[in-house]
């Protein structure tokens, strides 16, 4: 399979994202197994795991949106696939891709503000005093890299065929 | 009321353009936000700011993300087969034995993993060769499997709970405790619609081998790992030696420590686990926070009051709101994906059904039931399409006819938990 500058891109991003997104949540479990045992075994409970487990959470989340994004794994009614053609299809696929683009676009602006806010109060947490602005400047960082991928997806060459349906894959119902 | 209205048109126009329905909530969200307040756009800005980074700075959360990941563990786990081997040891010899084995096999599996298709999927491997073995009609293999199937999201933990529980703010734990009974009730009437279905046509379902004491005992020491995981979560949860956050942290490790004992854990898929429980999160909360602004919107409008004063003008009893609002979700749960449905409606009917003074915890059990109907009733439904996809020679009409019996078993179940609310809330009643 050849592949051009931008899709190379997309794979390293991709591999990137998804290793730090499974560091995360391993740690995400880690901290709250440990904090559990730590609490009802040796009745020494992890100092400030509520809010390493919250700014892990944050992180995570914005550190796997990308992905979803990449992978056309939002929930979408599909209805109208039925109506259209194959060129109409891909025609729309696009232009939604655009719309998504711009709108996330829109959204990244408004969390780089709340960054400088939050990073202008110097607002920490209460226990550890670590510094939360970083982890929102992430947060914004993360939501531009979305808008990004749809909006490079709207202009790559569409995938060779339909995603099929993936029973493997662990959905939420 | 209008705008209200408004809104919800727009919104589902946006979705059935294909925007993703997080992106479509979330800008009528804005939008509606904004007409509201004189089409001042800064507080509706800055109320966008103010759920992206609360959802995702929200502690309770981080239910999700576990929960999702023990589910994710255990079916790498392959603790089906164990699972069904037990069922069948009891009931196997039985006319239509294997279908009722596979039925409480999902319900035994429905108790460590929280998701239906996952489920569905896994038993489908270990089910469905064992039934096409002894004979049995593609009919009632497939639908025992896909109606099986939807015990996962019933009996706890369950991804769906928990995801109703954070939009409504109802307690994640008691939702789990009331989870436990409907879906005993569920696996019993599973198992009479197999009945049903053996009893109509006894070609379709022949009796097995009897299984002798010892070969039983035998085969429920092979299910101690799925006992364990659920009494030690669900039963932490309960006994309130835990959080629902740290029960499904102590769940997803205990998961990873059996895949492990196991052996049956590569890095490849380890990594896969990981990283797919983590896209999934991101997803879901995309549209959690789509809908949380959406019903920010709502809220702030007159519909919730002009509802409820719509229903006190008519006269209706409160009762026949609750099966109304079933009656819309069994017929929208035909034609619809069932997380998308119950996102966009539990804004508009929650502030209702508390209103007239139901208990929330019912009502997610409710919310709960109709999706499983909706997973299992034709034409769209996600556990039948898990089917088609791992089972391609079965044709679609004998699946669809298959599953015909236990979407009947289930809306009998609707009206029997509607009619008495004891079943659902007895349990998280004697809860602290």
């Amino acid at each position: 399979m050849s592949s051009t500058g931008s899709e190379g891109g997309v794979v390293w991003l991709d591999r990137a994202l998804g290793v730090a997104a499974a560091i995360l949540l391993f740690c995400l479990m880690a901290i709250t197994t440990v904090d559990v045992i730590g609490r009802y075994i040796f009745n020494w409970p992890l100092r400030g795991a509520f809010e390493i487990t919250e700014l892990l959470l944050l992180t995570l989340i914005f550190a796997g949106l990308p992905l979803v994004s990449r992978a056309d794994e939002h929930v979408t009614l599909d209805f109208i696939d039925a109506l259209l053609g194959d060129r109409c299809r891909r025609i729309l696929r696009r232009l939604v891709d655009v719309v998504c683009g711009l709108i996330i676009l829109g959204l990244a602006w408004r969390v780089f503000v709340k960054a400088g806010k939050i990073s202008g109060y110097g607002d920490t947490t209460d226990v550890l005093f670590i510094s939360v602005g970083p982890f929102v400047y992430f947060m914004a960082l993360m939501v531009l890299v979305t808008a990004i991928v749809h909006i490079v997806k709207a202009f790559l060459p569409p995938p060779d065929k339909p995603k099929v349906f993936d029973p493997d894959q662990v959905s939420p119902t | 009321m209008t705008e209200a209205l408004v809104g919800l048109g727009l919104m589902m126009v946006l979705a059935l353009l294909r925007i993703p329905i997080a992106i479509s909530m979330g800008v009528i969200g804005f939008l509606g936000g904004a007409c509201l307040r004189k089409r001042k756009i800064a507080p509706a800005m800055a109320m966008v700011e103010t759920k992206v980074y609360d959802t995702g700075r929200n502690y309770t959360l981080s239910v999700v993300p576990l929960f999702i990941l023990m589910g994710n563990f255990v079916t790498r786990a392959g603790m089906s087969q164990e699972l069904f081997r037990a069922a069948y040891a009891f009931v196997g010899h039985l006319r239509g034995g294997l279908a009722m084995a596979t039925i409480c096999a999902c319900a035994g599996f429905g108790a460590i993993c929280g998701s239906s298709i996952a489920t569905a999927a896994t038993m489908a491997k270990v089910a469905y060769p064992s039934m096409k073995e002894l004979g049995y009609s593609d009919r009632l293999s497939t639908g025992s499997i896909a109606a099986g199937g939807t015990l996962g999201i019933l009996i706890p933990p369950s991804t769906l709970m928990v995801i109703y529980g954070v939009m409504t703010e109802t307690n994640i734990g008691k939702l789990f405790a009331a989870g436990i009974l409907p879906g005993i009730l569920a696996t019993f009437l599973l198992c009479v619609a197999v009945q049903w279905t053996v009893f109509k046509d006894p070609a379709s379902g022949p009796p097995g081998a009897k299984s002798s004491w010892g070969e039983r005992l035998r085969a429920i020491e092979g299910v101690w790992g799925v006992a364990l995981l659920f009494i030690l979560v669900m039963g932490g949860i309960y006994g309130g030696v835990f959080t629902a956050t740290e029960g499904a942290g102590i769940g997803a490790f205990g998961a990873l420590c059996f895949a492990l004992l196991r052996r049956a854990l590569t890095w490849r898929k380890f990594l896969d686990a990981l990283v797919e429980s983590g896209r999934t999160t991101a997803m879901l909360f995309a549209i959690l926070t789509g809908a949380l602004m959406f019903a920010e919107f709502v809220n702030y409008t007159t519909m919730p009051d002009d509802l409820k004063w719509l229903i006190t003008t008519l006269n209706l009893s409160p009762i026949m709101v609750i099966v109304a609002i079933c009656a819309i979700y069994v017929l929208l749960g035909t034609a619809m994906e069932e997380l998308s449905m119950i996102l966009l409606t539990v804004p508009v009917f929650f502030p209702l059904v508390v209103h007239l003074g139901f208990d929330p915890i019912w009502f997610g059990i409710l919310i709960v039931v109709v999706v499983e109907i909706g997973l299992i009733s034709p034409p769209v439904g996600m556990n039948l399409f898990v089917l088609n996809a791992l089972l391609p020679h079965v044709p679609t009409k004998t699946l669809f006819r298959g599953v015909l019996p236990f979407v009947v078993a289930d809306v009998i179940r609707l009206g029997i938990l509607v009619a008495f609310p004891a079943i659902s809330l007895w349990l998280p009643s004697m809860m602290r």
